[in-house]
């Protein structure tokens, strides 16, 4: 489904899930043509030969665009990788172009990424990376967003002025992996008691030393 | 005086409201008023578990709030990086524990969503039946404490018949009270015994007349107007900014609903409606919680009239699921807001990381702002409107 088309459809009042429907493909795509598209599906996966999924090619070509809107405004460097999580359009953002990035996706008139879903914070081997999944409530986009830090020293700049309601995340994620929010009104541990050693979702966490 | 005039309009409170936040005390020269710091909780019973609140108030009028929790945290997320997928499921009961069957759900859906699985049609009438009929319990239970916080004994009573009903058809369906575990991925555990859906069948009619009673018996009471019109307002824009979901996105008039907005599962299927509130405040979000229930009856009684009278109820599965590598993440709606979970899979049969998007946390964050200068009387109506549950605060 094109750009524009989505934009149609969702500026109609009663169609909010066929728009969101678009790029949030998760379980809604299908669902009206479930017993249809069932057959093929398994015919698809039998033959091993799986064709590139629609909703996948839709998100990784959102994901492009939004690279090019944040290249256009922060400049090259700004953008280190697009693709997808899922079927949800993925952007990996420069840590120190994060909180500029989300605050301008959240007020683009063709974006208004304005509704944070979810923040979750993923300790790999080498970096410890931030996804943030985020939507426009007006325009039914469903974006998921990323930055990484080094893992030690964990340092990420806070959202919280373009989002409030990501402090408690981000104490969260202070609290159980250790990241600094950089500009965080608040950053106090929120799960654990103060005094606690050691941040417990970090992979190298051990209980008894 | 002065000094209270500054700290309201600091805070502030509208300038027809100051007159009602005056402190009395301080017309007064002989009376010294200083700011006082009150604890409430951990363990009180209008908390609905152990949350503490550490409330700023000076004469009656709170200045600050702020909430403590983790008492009841777990540590569900880093269990689940050792746990196989099936047996994250039972952990997931123990969240929010008033509404099980959709926590179960929403971990199922996602795996699900990773694995491109397909449901057999008869599991999924089943699962939307049971989810349904748990978020009126949870729900009911909801009318029952809140009413109850604000000093009311008697409804707190009734709603446990109901519930009680709800309880025993989930107890016959999946062998347990509270904790179900009663989804697979896949599919459910267990079909419906024998008889099970002529019993919900009944459930729905009786659900109608005993809303109609609830609606008749507190929703015109002026005692409960007064406690709860125009306490803890907020606006739309507000809501959205502090990420809430669920009744507490409704309340404020915008129709936020992820049946509707991300139709998952066959939500698709059933016509119903999305109550929303006009001013967002304690009343709309308790009158919400009844039209609710409304719409889930309606939801339950379009299923039982589709559901296949038999068929398989667990689809093809493998025995050790094992999530293709990548990341997913998917929400429902829950009985509290958007309940998701998102899943780091690096192929093997544990995920990497389980992240769970907890309605009820996110929810809680606007508390201190709608505190602030407000009587302390509204403490508990306003808090008690939030709908927490603990156990998924601090996961």
């Amino acid at each position: 489904m094109s750009e524009e088309e989505r934009k149609a459809e969702t500026t109609a009042p009663q169609a909010p899930s066929a728009a969101s429907a678009a790029n949030r493909a998760a379980g809604a795509g299908e669902s009206g043509a479930k017993a249809e598209a069932k057959p093929a599906a398994a015919k698809a996966q039998a033959a091993k030969a799986a064709p590139p999924d629609p909703r996948v090619e839709a998100a990784k070509a959102v994901a492009e665009q939004i690279k090019q809107v944040l290249v256009r405004e922060f400049g090259e460097a700004a953008v280190e990788e697009t693709g997808v999580a899922h079927r949800t359009p993925m952007v990996r953002v420069r840590k120190q172009d994060w909180p500029k990035a989300v605050e301008f996706l959240r007020t683009h008139p063709d974006w208004k990424l304005n509704y944070a879903e979810c923040m979750a914070g993923t300790d790999y081997p080498d970096y410890i990376e931030i996804v943030l999944y985020v939507q426009s409530t007006e325009l039914g986009h469903f974006v998921c967003l990323k930055t990484r830090t080094d893992r030690d020293p964990a340092e990420v700049p806070s959202l919280v002025a373009s989002h409030p309601g990501l402090n408690w995340e981000e104490r969260e994620i202070y609290d159980l992996l250790g990241v600094r929010f950089t500009g965080h009104p608040d950053l106090r541990r929120i799960m654990m008691w103060e005094g606690f050693k050691g941040h417990p979702l970090r992979k190298d966490y051990r209980e008894w030393d | 005086m002065a000094q209270t005039e500054e700290t309201l309009e600091r805070l502030g409170v509208p300038a027809d409201k100051l007159e009602h936040h005056r402190l009395r005390l301080d017309d007064d020269p002989d009376v010294r008023t200083e700011e006082m710091l009150l604890n409430v909780g951990p363990q009180h019973p209008s908390t609905h578990g152990v949350f503490r609140l550490l409330v700023k108030i000076r004469g009656e009028t709170i200045l600050d709030a702020e909430p403590v929790i983790g008492y009841l945290h777990r540590g569900t997320e880093k269990l689940a990086e050792d746990l196989q997928y099936t047996q994250i499921i039972p952990y997931t009961d123990r969240l929010d524990y008033l509404a099980a069957m959709l926590n179960n759900y929403a971990l199922c859906h996602t795996v699900e969503e990773a694995l491109g699985l397909e449901i057999p049609e008869r599991a999924e009438y089943l699962r939307v039946i049971v989810m349904e009929l748990q978020r009126i319990a949870s729900h009911l239970l909801f009318i029952g404490t809140y009413l109850l916080d604000l000093g009311a004994m008697s409804p707190f009573l009734y709603v446990f018949q109901e519930r009680e009903r709800i309880v025993q058809m989930f107890n016959k369906i999946c062998g347990a009270r509270l904790t179900y575990n009663y989804m697979r991925i896949g599919g459910v555990k267990w079909d419906a015994p024998p008889g099970w859906l002529d019993e919900v069948r009944a459930f729905v009619p009786f659900m109608k007349e005993r809303i109609k009673m609830y609606d008749d018996l507190i929703t015109g009471n002026e005692i409960f107007l007064n406690r709860t019109r125009g306490i803890g307002q907020y606006d739309t824009e507000t809501a959205l900014k502090y990420g809430l979901s669920g009744i507490n996105l409704r309340c404020t008039g915008f129709a936020w609903d992820l049946r509707r907005k991300k139709p998952y599962s066959i939500y698709d299927r059933f016509e119903f409606d999305i109550p929303v509130g006009t001013r967002g405040d304690c009343f709309d979000r308790y009158y919400l919680h009844l039209l609710e229930m409304q719409q889930s009856l309606r939801i339950v009684e379009q299923a039982l009239d589709q559901i296949p009278d038999s068929g398989p109820v667990l689809g093809k599965v493998p025995k050790l699921i094992r999530v293709p590598k990548g990341e997913y993440y998917s929400g429902i709606e829950g009985a509290r807001g958007e309940l998701g979970f998102y899943i780091v899979s690096d192929g093997k049969d544990k995920p990497y990381r389980l992240k769970i998007r907890k309605p009820s946390f996110v929810n809680l964050q606007l508390l201190p702002e709608l505190l602030r200068g407000q009587n302390i009387a509204n403490l508990i109506a306003i808090l008690g409107a939030v709908d927490i549950v603990l156990g998924e605060v601090d996961a």
